[in-house]
């Protein structure tokens, strides 16, 4: 028997709302769906009128939804509102390929630009590379601390105000379950607001917080929406995992439980006794952080050296790996300057072996403006990548600025943008050649600036610092 | 293997890897029991206390700790006057019977209390030692009135029953302060639990060691930094009798959350004390402190809410009001131009008197149930 609509409406409700358990037609919750996101952003002052706004998208659900709904809200409400995509390739093979087809086809759909960064070009490696270091566990660790990361690189390129991100309210419960389970207190604080960023930092917003996974799809489905439904192939041994399963099984017993669940995490608090970290800015790469150096320099310092658990656990036993690995370090530059005196080559008399690629770094750092301590730099890993001679870098350069450019109607202003943006990601990648480049960069963001000054950092970075 | 302590041969393996021996970890047990009172100071010497025994593991070990900390004659006796109540229901005669051969093991009096008692607010102390008669009525009255909510709702409405009746009877017999057995276990469990129901903010007096809610009596939870794995050999070495019985309704959310626990415990060992240590760093939201605020009628939680800008209660009420007879709203909308002043009336039936009279936990358990089934003098607080 058709049930009616609870909107008043006389027509048959097509669907059953999990948060209130009304009834509703087609029509009615398409304007019901969009009413509640429009209200969370006016009501919680997500916008200002005239700001440009990054959505950050993956090509499934949420963010497909969420492009919809925010430039179907953009015209019906005039939020006057500049809105881009901006996509993460983390370089997982049979999943984020295939995603970011789908992201093209939204940026056509919804005629905006859409930017793509890879971890291969900000970071060096893709999660294809860095699951084969890891292994099958920690894998989401190294993904989400890089995305994190790389969204806001993404968004300080594009120049935006903030960034909107899909998260539902499915998510954010889980988020509240999985930061009891483990005991991650300071998460736990931040995980339900609407809005996050600490001063200096790009804020996030989550226009989709009270919006139930369920109807996401819902609407998807009878919009037609075209999006990508496929899991992450390594997101099954997620420790995430735990506490979905849980809160799939509470759901089904009572599905205002996610909301339940969410106000509980809002309306809680902290002892004030408890000391939280506080965020700063990594005195690496110059990112939001709540540690001295943040944990993508970590991870990222792990992999470089071979240590890829090195961010894993605890930072005690990272220091435990850091050291055993200076001192191998140490034994093997005995050795070269055992041979090296053997060789009578005195000109080399510096403390830290490391002899050729050292003294090329030394003088390419010198050219760069940098004082790259001689005891403290990256012990000549992070040259592995970074040899590359001028006309290879310029290869790369063009090869980037295909990859970067904002696909097609790309405004004047936007391509004198693009320039400096293809900089910066030159100097992630390479450390060192961008002095070749950097003389035409237009320092447009103030992002060059900042990655400029420290090139070695984010890509390599000296040992000492403490974690 | 030996034990860590004093190198005896063991007999206790806690976490699957710390080998104690019996003696050692007698020791061990009766220390936590005891450096939970005395660290967190808020008994005064003999001071008047109820002990709510259940007669699950928990009950059975705090009795038995109990028992030993009063019969100290040394600088180490507990100082307190203990009392003994337990609550049963109906359907567990047999265990109310077993609770009072315990109690009478150590020379204990027991209160024995019907928990349809809370149907007619008459507290009166009965005979100690006897399991009282109560009037048919009111057994089946405070049987339908649990009937008449969801299994999740039904069990968490039970735990402030309980809680309602540990006060009254506390009052009753003059005592500041009620001890119940909790365990990590249970505690761990009854906090997810708590966020799965929207007691977020309760979750200092319903998880933390004190619950200081009502005015008078504090309700305090000595061996809540004990595992059950712990109270199993406990119960072993004294060779106690513990009666297994769960107060979790069958599919509940409650009960869900349960069986999560101890499968995830299984898997990572250190679940359970994380999920406490979490516990133990959240505390009560309070703007002024001397100020006394209005409490939820059924818990005695703080009414004052959180300032915030939006929350999932204000956006779960806009749900409703969007979806529920829209068209004049609709209409509203597209004519005045102040998008907010249109929600200036918004719907409240998904949580019925909240903030008056009580907390979004309990009026989301009250819009579940059979209005009509609560007790007359609830009834009359909540003005109805």
């Amino acid at each position: 028997m058709p049930v009616p609509c609870r909107g008043g409406c006389g027509n048959n409700a097509v669907l059953k709302r999990p948060k209130t358990g009304d009834a509703l037609c087609k029509e009615c919750f398409f304007w019901a769906f969009e009413t509640e996101i429009h209200y969370t952003i006016t009501k919680a002052e997500l916008f200002n009128k005239g700001d440009s706004v990054a959505i950050g998208a993956s090509g499934g659900k949420d963010s497909t939804v969420l492009a919809y709904v925010l430039k179907t809200l953009n015209q019906r409400f005039n939020y006057g509102l500049n809105l881009m995509l901006l996509s993460i390739d983390e370089g997982i093979t049979g999943y984020r390929d295939d995603s970011l087809e789908t992201v093209k086809q939204n940026r056509d759909d919804y005629e905006m630009p859409l930017k793509i960064l890879s971890y291969k070009d900000l970071y060096g490696w893709t999660m294809d590379e860095i699951v084969a270091q890891i292994g099958r566990k920690n894998n989401c660790t190294f993904c989400g601390v890089f995305r994190r990361q790389a969204l806001d690189r993404g968004a300080a390129m594009l120049g935006v105000k903030c960034i909107a991100t899909g998260h539902n309210a499915d998510d954010i419960a889980e988020t509240v379950l999985m930061n009891v389970l483990r005991g991650d207190i300071a998460r736990l604080k931040r995980c339900t607001a609407v809005a996050t960023g600490s001063e200096g930092t790009i804020p996030r917003v989550k226009p989709l917080k009270y919006t139930y996974e369920k109807e996401i799809v819902m609407y998807a489905h009878y919009k037609k929406l075209v999006y990508f439904s496929t899991e992450c192939v390594f997101a099954p041994n997620a420790y995430r995992g735990h506490a979905r399963a849980l809160l799939k099984d509470l759901e089904k017993i009572r599905p205002a439980c996610i909301m339940d669940i969410i106000y509980s995490g809002e309306t809680m608090s902290v002892k004030e006794q408890v000391s939280l970290p506080t965020q700063r800015i990594c005195s690496r790469c110059k990112f939001v952080s709540s540690q001295e150096v943040c944990k993508a320099c970590v991870l990222l310092e792990g992999l470089n050296k071979g240590l890829p658990k090195l961010g894993i656990g605890k930072s005690s036993k990272a220091k435990r790996m850091l050291e055993e690995y200076n001192a191998k370090q140490a034994e093997k530059e005995t050795v070269l300057k055992d041979v090296i005196q053997d060789l009578n080559d005195t000109s080399i008399s510096d403390d830290t072996g490391h002899k050729n690629r050292k003294k090329d770094s030394n003088k390419e750092n010198a050219s760069n403006g940098e004082s790259c301590n001689k005891n403290n730099c990256c012990g000549g890993s992070c040259r592995s990548k970074t040899n590359v001679d001028v006309a290879a870098s310029n290869k790369k350069l063009d090869m980037l600025l295909e990859q970067y450019g904002l696909d097609d109607n790309t405004s004047d202003k936007k391509s004198i943008k693009e320039n400096g943006v293809t900089d910066t990601n030159v100097s992630d990648e390479n450390g060192v050649t961008d002095t070749n480049i950097s003389d035409h960069s237009d320092d447009e963001t103030p992002f060059n600036g900042q990655e400029e000054d420290d090139t070695c950092s984010s890509a390599c970075g000296g040992i000492s610092v403490g974690f | 293997m030996n034990c860590k302590k004093c190198g005896s041969p063991k007999t206790v393996i806690l976490r699957k890897k710390d080998y104690y021996c019996n003696d050692c970890f007698m020791v061990s047990t009766n220390h936590k029991f005891r450096a939970c009172i005395g660290k967190n100071k808020v008994l005064s010497p003999n001071e008047n206390v109820l002990i709510g025994l259940s007669g699950g593991l928990g009950s059975t070990v705090l009795l038995d700790l109990v028992h030993h900390g009063v019969s100290l004659e040394n600088t180490k006796k507990l100082r307190i006057t203990p009392f003994f109540i337990h609550l049963f229901d109906d359907n567990c005669k047999g265990l109310a019977e077993s609770i009072i051969v315990q109690c009478q093991k150590y020379n204990f009096n027991v209160y024995v209390v019907h928990l349809a008692v809370y149907m007619s607010s008459n507290c009166t102390l009965p005979e100690p030692n006897c399991i009282p008669d109560v009037e048919e009525k009111e057994t089946i009255a405070f049987r339908d009135m649990l009937n008449s909510m969801p299994p999740s709702a039904a069990t968490d409405f039970l735990l402030k029953i309980k809680r309602s009746l540990l006060v009254e009877y506390a009052k009753q017999l003059k005592c500041n302060a009620v001890f119940t057995a909790e365990t990590t276990n249970t505690l761990a469990i009854n906090f997810l639990s708590n966020l799965a129901v929207g007691r977020g903010s309760q979750l200092q007096n319903d998880i933390g060691f004190c619950d200081a809610r009502d005015e008078y009596v504090k309700i305090i939870k000595p061996i809540k930094d004990i595992s059950n794995e712990e109270l199993k050999y406990y119960v072993d070495i004294r060779q106690l009798a513990p009666v297994y019985y769960s107060d979790i309704k069958k599919s509940s959310m409650q009960s869900v959350i349960s069986a999560f626990v101890s499968d995830l415990q299984g898997n990572f060992q250190a679940t359970i004390s994380t999920v406490c240590k979490t516990a133990d760093k959240i505390g009560e939201h309070n703007n002024n402190e001397n100020i006394m605020h209005e409490r939820c009628v059924i818990c005695e939680s703080d009414l004052q809410a959180k300032d915030m800008k939006l929350s999932a209660l204000e956006a779960t009420n806009l749900s409703r009001t969007v979806s529920f007879e829209n068209t004049q709203l609709k209409q509203n909308l597209e004519n005045n131009a102040d998008f907010l002043n249109n929600f200036d009336d918004i719907n409240f039936s998904m949580f019925p008197l909240i903030h008056k009279y009580l907390c979004y936990g309990c009026s989301r358990n009250y819009s579940e149930m059979s209005q009509s089934a609560l007790p007359l003098h609830i009834q009359k607080k909540l003005n109805l």
